[in-house]
């Protein structure tokens, strides 16, 4: 939380620059990326991306109300199985 | 006793303290209204006339405090968006589980509820 403003949001630049690219040729096809940290801008609206999990790369379509989120929420690196239960 | 923005009574105590039963004011909030409008906190709300009820909720509008539905529609909205979204701390409010990263391996109770023993289910 609370990132001083002057420096902006952080992007990687790595994955930046191909958000712009297919921004400009309006290619759909999904971006893999590692970089988790990146902030989504409004840049990013409407593409599809890849976040890696560590182990996997997870499909997120990046939708208005993502904006300010960081890629690695949308991923999760945690798999829960559930305690107990199971046949008698 | 007084009512102040519709359904809020606060009771027979000092006003300060009194102001703090409306949802969404607390001891600053309560402070900063009270010196502005310029009435004795010390005052019983009881003691409060039609003039003083009025200057304390303008106050409240014009220093844009959102306060009781307002507030609790904006919270649940807050979380209904990130759930929407399917982000970490949308999934943390639907599990009931701390949202901040906090520890779970004890402790977390205000989020989780009472103990619930499981013992072993297995047989």
């Amino acid at each position: 939380m609370a990132r001083s403003v002057k420096k902006g949001f952080f992007v990687d630049p790595s994955i930046e620059k191909k958000v712009k690219e297919a921004q400009a040729s309006n290619d759909r096809k999904p971006i893999q990326t590692w970089s988790r940290r990146s902030t989504i801008t409004p840049d990013f609206v409407g593409l599809n991306i890849n976040v890696h999990n560590g182990k996997a790369f997870i499909p997120v379509h990046v939708t208005e109300n993502m904006v300010g989120h960081k890629l690695g929420e949308f991923s999760q690196t945690r798999t829960f199985k559930a305690h107990g239960g199971g046949k008698k | 006793m007084p009512r102040i923005l519709g359904v809020d009574i606060p009771a027979n105590k000092k006003l300060e303290y009194s102001l703090r039963y409306i949802y969404g004011i607390g001891p600053t909030r309560s402070k900063t209204i009270l010196a502005e409008t310029g009435i004795d906190p010390d005052m019983r709300a009881k003691d409060l006339d039609e003039e003083q009820i009025n200057a304390i909720m303008g106050k409240i509008q014009e220093l844009q405090f959102v306060v009781e539905g307002d507030l609790r529609r904006e919270l649940t909205g807050n979380m209904k968006r990130l759930q929407a979204i399917n982000c970490y701390r949308g999934l943390r409010h639907r599990r009931g589980l701390p949202v901040r990263g906090q520890r779970t391996k004890t402790n977390a109770r205000t989020r989780k509820g009472k103990v619930k023993t499981q013992g072993s289910l297995r047989k």
